[in-house]
């Protein structure tokens, strides 16, 4: 079943967002060459912490770390550790925290230094994938809009959309109903009311869709080795239109 | 954190008790599910290698229903 949430609630999710904006917004400037994956996990949760909040990755499921680290040809999930960044890699940042009972879940993907046009435009339709999917969080559409619009902003572009993982409902958990594929058909799917919260997460390959799990049992890669790029905001449906809690 | 999506595709292993099946998921994980309703109303027989559309249990993900044969 799909929560509505109060306007208090809804109110700690926009103070939830704006400070998990912030966190990326720092994390993003420690992304240089030289810098470790680990050295960004314990930034991020020392500037969670500092705020009151807590990195609501950490032990979930048992992943071990305050934020998810994916470089290059990891799409999602990566375990922050002792890789070390480098000129030209693609690295995307995935965090979440909760304050005061509600959660915030939000990423990007970092340009580190020169890197190729290729990568480049990756990382701009993603983005904008996720703008389009934002469009249609609307009180009386419907779970498939956004889905096939960020379908339709990815494949435009000839890339492909990462099927196996998608975007959830979010509030007082991180994973809530409804499932928020990044393919799909509009007019289908559950309805959206005022109320409802959702993480959409456009993750893009630039290559073939399909991805494969490290024996870490975390760690999702692209089957192709390509490159692969992620964005995602926390959006909360309100008859105004789409309130993007995590905004930069 | 993104979500594994709950509909996936797999390859029936083998026939269990209770018309159970072993299905062996692209990822390489393996479940238990069984054929949902409107699956064994059409009288639709599932064999080894048949490939098929699960559902998968959010709470539990080593079960699920088999709603689709797709060969």
């Amino acid at each position: 079943m799909i929560t509505v949430k109060s306007e208090t609630e809804l109110q700690l999710m926009r103070d939830a967002g704006k400070m998990l904006a912030e966190v990326l917004d720092e994390l993003e400037g420690e992304c240089r060459p030289g810098t470790t994956t680990g050295e960004i996990d314990a930034a991020a949760d020392r500037l969670i912490r500092s705020r009151g909040a807590i990195p609501g990755f950490k032990g979930y499921n048992g992943f071990p770390k305050s934020l998810c680290i994916s470089v290059n040809e990891e799409v999602v999930h990566g375990i922050p550790g002792k890789r070390v960044i480098d000129d030209g890699d693609l690295v995307s940042l995935d965090c979440g925290l909760i304050y005061r009972g509600m959660w915030a879940d939000s990423g990007r993907t970092v340009l580190v230094g020169e890197v190729t046009p290729e990568a480049r435009k990756l990382v701009d339709v993603t983005k904008r994938a996720l703008h389009a999917g934002i469009e249609q969080a609307r009180p009386g559409n419907r779970v498939g809009d956004i889905s096939a619009a960020v379908q339709k902003v990815v494949e435009g572009a000839g890339f492909s959309v990462v099927r196996n993982f998608v975007g959830h409902g979010i509030g007082r958990n991180m994973h809530e109903e409804p499932q928020v594929p990044n393919f799909g058909v509009a007019g289908t799917g559950p309805l959206l009311r005022a109320g409802y919260a959702l993480a959409i997460e456009p993750m893009v390959n630039a290559g073939t869709a399909d991805v494969e799990m490290l024996p870490d049992r975390w760690t999702i890669i692209t089957a192709d080795g390509k490159l692969s790029a992620y964005f995602e905001h926390t959006v909360l449906i309100t008859d105004g239109g789409p309130v993007v809690a995590t905004a930069a | 954190m993104a979500e594994e999506k709950v509909v996936v595709i797999g390859t029936i292993v083998e026939p269990l008790p209770n018309a159970l099946f072993r299905i062996a998921l692209e990822s390489g994980r393996q479940i238990t599910a069984h054929s949902a309703g409107t699956v064994r109303s059409g009288h639709l027989r599932l064999l080894p290698g048949d490939r098929v559309r699960v559902e998968v249990s959010p709470v539990n993900p080593t079960r699920g229903r088999i709603v689709e044969r797709l060969n």
